[in-house]
């Protein structure tokens, strides 16, 4: 299926309405799913779902339209493995925790974002929040960042691929070091943590 | 699992990739062409790169943080420690979780991570014990100060102390008052459901008064629940009388009815008087399960499962088709989650739910399914 991928309302929204309770939903799949290895397969499948409803209509309570998107999957999932009875479906669901919509002042508010932006930037390894920051606030072509940092273009490129990554597992994931879910960060002379995840 | 598919790590990584590729000036229209025909595979990879994107994009606001540092020079953590933009908000958020830097100097300011890892059941069973100990322990009971009245909140449950050793557990929405004397150990149901673990005293009975009857026990375990004027009593242990209120205990020449029950009875007074059921005790406890959050049907009627859970949730379910309330479902469920036993319906049933104001009604889903695979 064809999908017009330079929607930049619908991915402003999602962002916005989706990707800020990242945390929230993360600690909800592991809390409810076994294998915590599958929680990234099961974040972004959750996302898939959203964006595609979202896609014809945007869906008024995004939160909760997120966390009921979440159990609906877990609940296929847990019917197609056969694991099953009514009983195991309702345990599933035993441990939610009720979804009151977001209300204006539980959502982040602008300093709060910043703030946590920061923290995000400032948990890079040191040689990523330099690329980054050169690229993104002092708008340095990656060429400029090159010669500035005495690095090739290939490794600036391959910086922004780690910091991007990075970024938005701390800034909405609000992932705690030492508690990588997918183990991906390549060691590269800093005090690297976790090992390549091979799949 | 989909392990014979792409791996969502993987089709991350290879959003970073094209994110990182587009962002320098060596973009080309092929380059262009290719990524898009990567979004067109899946939208699995469209969502990876919104988020990665999202990500980027958010990187761009640093530069309100930027005031102060020259350019060319990058921002160290420890800086903007101390600048007191960060001093005002850290004030009020809640405790962050933030990584530490993965760089040599520990960071004032920063809360150690905390490196949590359960186990799936270990974790399962923390939240349950949590949430037993809540149920029994935080609002335990709300107590009027000059009258032993106790009452539950809607969902609610409570123990409320006897002096004397028994227990009483109060359901959902129930209120009792109580009246403890030399002689007498008097509890009188006003609404709702409790459930009673009685200690042995022969000089005082044990009685409890729902409506015009009354429930006489010396030691046993019995449960009575009042439905406006509907008594119903489950016993599960020991033996209980029940009698009219208006009869005095001591006439034993009127002509009241008295019924004994014994374990495995459940009572139920009515207009043609009180009917008793012979059932097993496990049975009976099926109907007490509340007393541990759950809900136990068997074979029931779905219009008495959802009067049911109606009790104990302030937002209804509602049934607008006699089919539906006719279906018959089994199962245990949590008193309070009726959201998941209202999708496990439609799910599994050809039931439809619609929120509409603060109810939940439910409709015959055949007609909308039929309609639905016809435009297939």
């Amino acid at each position: 299926m064809y999908c017009k991928v330079v929607d930049e309302a619908l991915n402003a929204w999602f962002a916005r309405e989706i990707l800020t309770h990242e945390a929230a939903l993360v600690r909800y799949l592991t809390r409810l799913w076994p294998q915590r290895q599958d929680v990234h397969d099961l974040r972004q499948e959750i996302y898939m779902r959203v964006y595609e409803a979202a896609k014809t209509r945007r869906p008024h309570a995004p939160k909760s339209f997120l966390f009921t998107t979440a159990r609906h999957l877990m609940s296929d999932r847990v019917r197609r493995s056969r694991v099953v009875s009514m009983e195991a479906i309702g345990d599933l669901d035993s441990l939610n925790v009720s979804v009151e919509e977001v209300s204006p002042e539980r959502r982040l508010q602008a300093r709060q974002e910043l703030m946590q932006l920061a923290r995000a930037f400032s948990a890079l390894p040191p040689r990523c929040r330099e690329v980054v920051w050169l690229r993104r606030v002092d708008e340095l072509s990656q060429k400029e960042v090159a010669n500035r940092l005495n690095i090739t273009e290939k490794t600036v490129e391959s910086h922004i691929v780690k910091g991007t990554r990075l970024l938005a597992d701390i800034f909405f994931g609000r992932k705690v070091d030492g508690e990588q879910l997918d183990n991906s960060r390549t060691n590269e002379g800093e005090s690297g943590h976790g090992k390549q995840h091979k799949d | 699992m989909n392990r014979g598919m792409e791996s969502s790590i993987k089709i991350e990584e290879r959003a970073a990739v094209w994110l990182a590729r587009r962002d320098s000036e060596a973009w080309s229209a092929t380059d262009e062409a290719a990524f898009n025909a990567w979004l067109e595979q899946s939208t699995l990879h469209v969502v990876a790169f919104v988020r990665l994107e999202a990500a980027w994009k958010q990187a761009k606001r640093l530069k309100a943080l930027s005031a102060g540092v020259n350019s060319g020079d990058v921002p160290s953590p420890e800086g903007w420690q101390l600048t007191s933009f960060f001093d005002r908000a850290t004030r009020t958020e809640e405790a962050p979780t933030v990584a530490a830097p993965t760089h040599e100097q520990a960071v004032p300011g920063y809360t150690a991570p905390s490196n949590v890892r359960h186990t799936r059941l270990t974790q399962r069973w923390a939240v349950a014990a949590s949430l037993l100990v809540a149920f029994g322990a935080s609002i335990a009971f709300y107590k009027w100060p000059f009258d032993s009245i106790y009452r539950t909140p809607v969902g609610g449950t409570a123990a409320v102390p006897i002096g004397d050793g028994s227990n009483v557990t109060l359901n959902t929405d129930s209120r009792i008052r109580l009246d403890i004397t030399d002689t007498e150990r008097r509890v009188e149901l006003q609404k709702g459901e409790a459930f009673f673990d009685v200690a042995k005293d022969p000089s005082r009975p044990f009685v409890v008064q729902a409506g015009e009857k009354r429930v006489v026990a010396v030691g046993t375990q019995f449960s009575v629940r009042r439905d406006e004027d509907e008594v119903r009593v489950f016993v599960t242990e020991g033996k209980v009388r029940i009698e009219d209120e208006t009869e005095s205990s001591h006439d034993k020449k009127g002509d009241g009815e008295i019924l004994t029950l014994s374990a495995g009875n459940i009572a139920r007074t009515g207009d043609a008087g009180v009917i008793v059921d012979q059932k097993t005790i496990s049975e009976v406890e099926g109907y007490l399960s509340w007393r541990t959050g759950y809900l136990i049907f068997r074979d029931t009627p779905l219009a008495d499962a959802v009067a049911e859970f109606n009790r104990y949730n302030a937002r209804k379910i509602v049934i607008r088709d006699p089919v539906v309330a006719a279906i018959r479902v089994s199962g245990k469920f949590r008193s309070t989650q009726f959201e998941a036993f209202v999708r496990i319906l439609e799910d599994g049933f050809p039931v439809r739910a619609r929120r509409v104001d603060d109810q939940i009604v439910l409709t015959d889903g055949r007609a909308l399914r039929e309609k639905e695979a016809a435009l297939q």
